[in-house]
């Protein structure tokens, strides 16, 4: 399987920064586990944030300094506590194909989803436990020669398909594919296989000032 | 202001860290990096004393994580930088951040090898060169996202500029950088 589709370089610049939600950072990672190509991007963009880290000037640290933080790393060596990892770090991918990263989420996989019913031949189920902020992450399940209806964005809105496969303007978009759209693209993607298309769905905040122009152009997708 | 040290020393460092728990290498990372540390916290809105203690945490953290850290995959302030993005997520931002463990995937297909063994004729000096150089527009928008956090649509809101300009403005300022690692963009 081969992806096709990727993440626009802006995207992974701004995971790279640690500046996209939650949301974002999962569908990505859920991407990056199966991209190659992706991975040595986002490995690009933490070579980019070292050398901006090297052009900050120095704030020095006021009271013990360095004597304090040794303090505090021979404490921890007598009583060596288990690492608390701050960062979500992922296992290899399951056997059903579903992203290691998402199916802590999904203990039952995608067999086992509560969805519900938004539209005919349109399922939906959000993901409630991922903090998204203004934005939201969900899968949806499009049956075959379903058409999502057009729709407009507030912001940006990231689409990674899991299962099936679905067409837009843009092209074909099958398992593993990114599809990365902007405010004010409109796009209509339909399922366009025998196959239920399953895919995971992220958005970031909306724009402030365009608030109610955002809830017009999202006639039914916005939560 | 002593000079900044080479990829060389740092790895050096690194190693004397990782390898022998020593202390003198600790702290000549600590003087490097802390300092920086502590005003990307500030930059990122912590206040004084939380910046203070951040910075402090994220040292520890680099002593307690520095055996994991291996010179053929990253260089040395990437991997400083990967600590404190996530530490900085962690509490200032009280959200996770997912990340792929490149140990495990690079397993899965042979090119993943290739492509994770990433940086290590990394031209510091080059890149820097091509960050001071990148025109005041762009390099804006690059600090807005990796100094201040904001996301593309919080920089469009903020600079009154369209999505699309900010991201191509992203894009931009990436592939210069990219052509300093020798990429073809």
């Amino acid at each position: 399987m081969s992806i096709r589709h990727h993440p626009d370089d802006a995207t992974l610049v701004a995971y790279g920064a640690g500046s996209v939600n939650e949301g974002f950072s999962l569908l990505l990672a859920a991407h990056l586990e199966r991209c190659p190509r992706c991975r040595r991007r986002v490995t690009e963009t933490e070579v980019l944030g070292g050398e901006l880290l090297e052009t900050l000037e120095d704030s020095p640290l006021s009271g013990g300094g360095f004597d304090a933080v040794w303090a505090r790393v021979c404490t921890e060596e007598q009583s060596p506590a288990p690492a608390a990892a701050p960062s979500q770090t992922t296992t290899p991918p399951t056997t059903d194909g579903l992203p290691s990263v998402l199916a802590a989420h999904l203990p039952g996989g995608l067999e086992d989803v509560r969805w519900r019913t938004l539209a005919p031949g349109i399922k939906q189920h959000v993901l409630r436990d991922v903090d998204s902020g203004n934005g939201s992450i969900r899968l949806l399940a499009i049956a075959p020669g379903t058409t999502i209806p057009q729709h407009g964005h507030g912001g940006s809105e990231l689409t990674l398909v899991l299962k099936g496969s679905f067409m837009d303007q843009i092209g074909r978009f099958q398992a593993g594919d990114v599809a990365d759209v902007d405010v004010g693209i409109h796009h209509q993607p339909v399922a366009d296989t025998s196959e239920t298309c399953i895919c995971l769905i992220a958005t970031d905040e909306r724009l402030r000032f365009s608030d109610s122009l955002s809830r017009m152009l999202q006639p039914f997708f916005g939560i | 202001m002593e000079d900044s040290p080479s990829h060389d020393e740092l790895i050096e460092w690194f190693s004397a860290v990782a390898l022998r728990q020593d202390r003198r290498a600790f702290e000549s990372l600590f003087n490097h990096f802390a300092p920086k540390i502590k005003r990307y916290l500030l930059r990122q809105g912590a206040p004084e004393h939380h910046a203070e203690e951040l910075a402090q945490e994220t040292m520890v953290q680099i002593w307690r994580k520095a055996h994991q850290y291996d010179p053929a995959k990253a260089v040395p302030g990437a991997w400083v930088y990967r600590v404190a993005r996530n530490l900085r997520i962690d509490r200032l931002r009280r959200q996770r951040f997912y990340e792929v463990d490149l140990d495990q995937v690079a397993e899965q297909a042979d090119e993943a090898q290739d492509h994770d063994r990433a940086t290590d004729q990394i031209d510091g000096e080059q890149i820097r060169a091509r960050v001071a150089a990148l025109p005041p527009e762009q390099r804006e928008i690059v600090n807005l996202a990796y100094f201040e956090g904001l996301s593309q649509s919080e920089i469009g809101a903020r600079l009154g500029l369209p999505l699309g300009t900010v991201k191509s403005r992203l894009r931009l300022a990436f592939g210069k950088l990219r052509k300093a690692l020798g990429e073809e963009v």
